[in-house]
């Protein structure tokens, strides 16, 4: 089976561990499989507030860096902001000499005091950029095609109206991302007309759920995450699809303290893109890890039908 | 959030400008830092407009822009609205002069915290909260708003 390499972050080694094992149990259901690296660390999160910060960018350097000499030219990641951060270090290096100076300076300087790693004595080569960060649903799209999909259904998914929920960095800022058109993106709805779904169009699918304001301002991100789910429901969504983990959490827990505010809401389950997809490829409900949801998804998972006769394949 | 939502009330009293302020460096050190062109402001407001967190702040995007450009520092890092900021980058992307919005506010914070204005720490925190949230949201809290 080909292997790609795999860099999956904090989040999806803990509390979003459903992320990591649906979307590892779905690509092996399509024929790759996600290779962990074997050393890695915290990517940061979020870039550098400033260029004046190279520091900050050493982790996702030093990673990438890993992934080249391991031999990998291509690295899957799919947190959105592990995706952003590590993208746009990938960019800073490549078109920005000073930065790439001296970052290589940094990394030939710290290599060695990595205990974690086998002592290397071949020539040091300066690190310019040349993995290619991907996130797995481009890989579904540009790689695999998302027709490999639907030819494996399993389950079918026909009939759900599923709304995409994009976020901000999986996107933005688009010249350094280029994954779609930031306003009026389209690579999640294809998704999930792949997946025999009906995707649903809202006008604030690409708005911000607030992301860390979560933690410092938590009534600011109920008021946007009220917006987005309200605007979806509105369409008539069954349900909304992420990839990130922080969207998930917003949208996710936060609608409890949506509906303490706002008389009118009515919850909708929040899925990942990969527990949609490793469902409608066969993968038994009980590895979808749904117990860790706030909002219950049964009424959806009831709605998926064994209508294609195959049903649990495990 | 302001009363009055998505309209920050004129600055009362109205601001003095005075030469000494206005070329402190205070600009300077911003076009340094963020690499962007503040000057190209005409202020035509899109950022403020799609900005999704507008209502919560007390001055708006385009207005942070102009004070950047007038030099007025004290007003703006002892304000909230560079903590409420959730760099979403839809300014960014709306831009019609190309000016990297976001990486101003970025910048702006990062001057914030050399002078000391701490936003948040991590004894603000609700430990319940802290043990649920996934860890990209911790990380970028600190990172963003914390020296």
């Amino acid at each position: 089976m080909a292997k790609v390499a795999y860099y999956p972050g904090c989040a999806l080694k803990e509390r979003s561990s459903h992320l990591d094992r649906s979307a590892r149990d779905a690509t092996v259901k399509l024929g790759f499989e996600l290779d962990e690296l074997d050393t890695w660390t915290c990517c940061g999160a979020v870039p550098p507030v400033s260029k004046e910060r190279i520091m900050n960018l050493i982790a996702p350097s030093r990673i990438l860096k890993n992934v080249r000499d391991s031999g990998s030219d291509v690295l899957i990641t799919i947190c959105d902001f592990c995706y952003n951060t590590l993208k746009r270090t990938n960019y800073s290096i490549r078109t920005d000499e000073i930065i790439r100076k001296r970052i290589n300076t940094f990394l030939a300087d710290d290599t060695p005091e990595r205990e974690y790693l086998e002592k290397d004595n071949s020539q040091w080569v300066d690190y310019k950029g040349e993995v290619k960060v991907i996130h797995l649903m481009e890989y579904l799209r540009d790689e695999l095609g998302y027709k490999q999909i639907t030819e494996n259904l399993k389950r079918s998914l026909k009939g759900l109206k599923l709304a995409p929920y994009y976020g901000c960095v999986m996107l933005r800022p688009q010249n350094e991302i280029q994954l779609d058109d930031p306003e009026n993106p389209s690579i999640i709805e294809d998704f999930i007309s792949a997946l025999d779904a009906q995707p649903v169009k809202y006008p604030y699918r690409t708005e911000c759920c607030g992301s860390y304001l979560s933690i410092s301002s938590p009534d600011a991100s109920t008021r946007l995450c009220y917006r987005i789910l309200n605007s979806a429901i509105n369409k008539g969504a069954d349900a909304i699809v992420v990839s990130c983990p922080l969207c998930f959490y917003n949208l996710d827990s936060r609608q409890k303290a949506i509906a303490e505010a706002y008389q009118d809401f009515k919850p909708i389950p929040i899925f990942y893109f990969t527990q949609l997809l490793s469902v409608a490829l066969g993968v038994e409900y009980g590895r979808q890890g749904f117990e860790k949801h706030y909002v219950d998804v049964t009424p959806i998972l009831d709605k998926i039908g064994t209508s294609s006769g195959k049903g649990d394949e495990e | 959030m302001s009363e009055n939502m998505g309209l920050a009330p004129p600055r009362n009293p109205p601001i003095k400008l005075t030469r000494k302020k206005v070329r402190a460096g205070f600009k300077k050190r911003v076009i340094e830092l963020s690499g962007q062109p503040v000057d190209a402001c005409y202020q035509c407001g899109n950022c403020s407009s799609g900005c999704p967190l507008a209502q919560e702040m007390s001055i708006l995007p385009n207005r942070i822009i102009r004070l950047v450009q007038l030099g007025q520092k004290d007003d703006i890092i002892h304000n909230d609205t560079i903590w409420i900021c959730a760099s979403c980058f839809q300014c960014t992307v709306r831009c019609p002069k190309g000016i990297d919005i976001q990486a101003v506010m970025d910048t702006l914070r990062q001057i914030a915290l050399e002078e000391g204005v701490d936003h948040f720490g991590p004894d603000q925190i609700d430990p319940e909260h802290a043990a649920e949230v996934p860890q990209p949201g911790l990380v970028g809290v600190y990172r963003k708003l914390s020296t």
